[in-house]
């Protein structure tokens, strides 16, 4: 199996790093190799890109330098992460013009993008390096009969003519990953929705309103957790539902799993073992169900 | 009355990410499926604002700090790119109105801060000794050191550094 860069992202790496841990463990598990490397911010394709779009094209791109130079492509735990270094990849292979410039501010710092390696979601390396029934024969806990909400989150699939990864309005590729652990995915109407985390840095009360219409669309369709694959979703989903609480007077209380955690649990690990006690809407009554604590 | 800025709509259509703006025929599919234009009854409006850019009405897009939703209320989902009929890259063009809303002093402070904070420690989010220690206990490797400095260097090259301001030490350098 290839190797790649690992590329966790500021928000995992340095916030919650208990989603690192499970990552690794499940990566460890499959077999997917990868080697540290002294990555930069991405940088945030919401807030940098939006300061200023060359300093947020150079930053990208002296990390894919980097990656260049390892010659390894790169394995990201982030949406967000993705989306940057894949549309500044992208953008700068094809786009003579584009290329010159940002190598242009890169050669002085020593440095020049070539377009060499490529740059994946780890869901994608899931489904293609590992395959759905090679992850089915690592389940040693199945969750038979969890109702999990997915929700992919925005920069995993759009926009597609960049990301050219699954549909970007009916995502299948989570779908098939959580049903590998016996958890039944259900359909809901806003699982394309936004978690609202973008408009939440600029005002809290319409970000709060996109998470409250997601949640009871989930919990109408029966869901008792949802399973993400962003670090901005999970902060948002995870860490917000106090102020739900505070402005709805409504407790969710509805646990959000990492894809990678949800997978260490059922391949064995504990509810100790992956430090889900530092989760806010804590999934401890949920995972006794299912023998996971 | 708002004056035409024909230079305007030019800076957006001449650069590469604003160059699909005069396709739109202003049919709405975005701002249908905005989910900010829904829950804030338009107050963002995401037709209105590729409308405005391609009459070139500069006055009613930049509307001062204290109106700035109109540009900030984006919440970076992309969806209306997936949906426009004419594959108006919409989201592109907004990174265009919000770089200029930055120069003008107009961005709400959580985007200019994390500017800073990116230029002062090469990350969004620099690692705190608490989270340092909890890698630790994790068993997880170390986080591999970020050359600070030559983010510094290639920041100020791309010209970050006029826009948002030097580091306050650096400023404090300039002056001895």
């Amino acid at each position: 199996m290839e190797e790649y860069d690992l590329f966790p992202g500021c928000v995992i790496q340095n916030r919650i790093p208990y989603i690192e841990d499970s990552a690794r463990k499940v990566f460890d598990k499959l077999g997917i190799k990868t080697s540290d490397a002294p990555f930069g911010c991405c940088p945030d394709p919401v807030g940098f890109n939006a300061v200023h779009h060359k300093s947020w094209m150079a930053m990208s791109a002296r990390n894919l330098t980097i990656a260049e130079i390892d010659g390894r492509s790169i394995a990201s735990l982030c949406n967000g992460c993705t989306q940057t270094l894949k549309a500044v990849n992208v953008e700068l292979k094809q786009s003579e013009e584009e290329k010159d410039s940002i190598n242009a501010v890169l050669a002085k710092i020593g440095r020049e993008f070539k377009g060499t390696i490529s740059v994946k979601h780890f869901v994608q390396i899931l489904i293609e390096d590992v395959s759905i029934e090679k992850i089915k024969e690592a389940i040693t806990t199945p969750f038979t009969g969890l109702k999990v909400a997915c929700h992919t989150g925005c920069h995993y699939a759009r926009p597609s003519h960049i990301m050219q990864w699954d549909d970007p309005m009916e995502p299948k590729c989570l779908r098939e990953l959580v049903e590998a652990t016996g958890a039944t995915a259900v359909d809901y109407d806003e699982e394309v929705l936004c978690c609202g985390a973008g408009v939440g840095n600029t005002e809290e009360e319409p970000a709060m309103q996109i998470l409250k219409q997601k949640f009871n669309s989930a919990i109408q369709a029966g869901a008792e957790c949802f399973v993400v694959i962003c670090p901005a979703c999970f902060q948002q989903m995870d860490g917000n539902q106090r102020i739900l609480k505070k402005m709805f007077e409504k407790d969710y209380n509805i646990p959000i799993l990492y894809l990678t955690e949800l997978f260490a649990l059922a391949m064995g690990y504990k509810y100790d073992d992956l430090n889900l006690k530092l989760h806010r809407a804590r999934p401890q009554a949920l995972l006794e169900k299912y023998n996971a604590v | 009355m708002a004056v035409i800025d024909f230079e305007f709509r030019n800076s957006i259509i001449q650069k590469d990410l604003g160059n699909t703006l005069a396709y739109c025929y202003q049919c709405g599919t975005c701002s249908g499926a905005c989910p900010v234009a829904q829950v804030t009854k338009g107050r963002y409006n995401p037709r209105k604002l590729i409308l405005n850019s391609l009459l070139g009405l500069k006055e009613n897009l930049l509307l001062g700090a204290e109106n700035n939703f109109n540009i900030w209320g984006c919440t970076v989902c992309d969806t209306c790119d997936e949906m426009c009929p004419q594959n108006v890259e919409l989201t592109e063009i907004f990174i265009l109105l919000k770089n200029m809303s930055v120069e003008k002093g107009e961005a709400p402070e959580y985007y200019t801060t994390q500017a800073k904070f990116i230029l002062e420690h090469g990350k969004a989010i620099p690692l705190a000794p608490a989270i340092e220690r909890r890698r630790d206990q994790m068993g997880l490797p170390k986080a591999p050191k970020v050359d600070k400095k030559e983010i510094r260097a290639l920041l100020k090259e791309t010209g970050l550094v006029k826009i948002i301001g030097p580091l306050e030490e650096e400023k404090k350098e300039g002056v001895k």
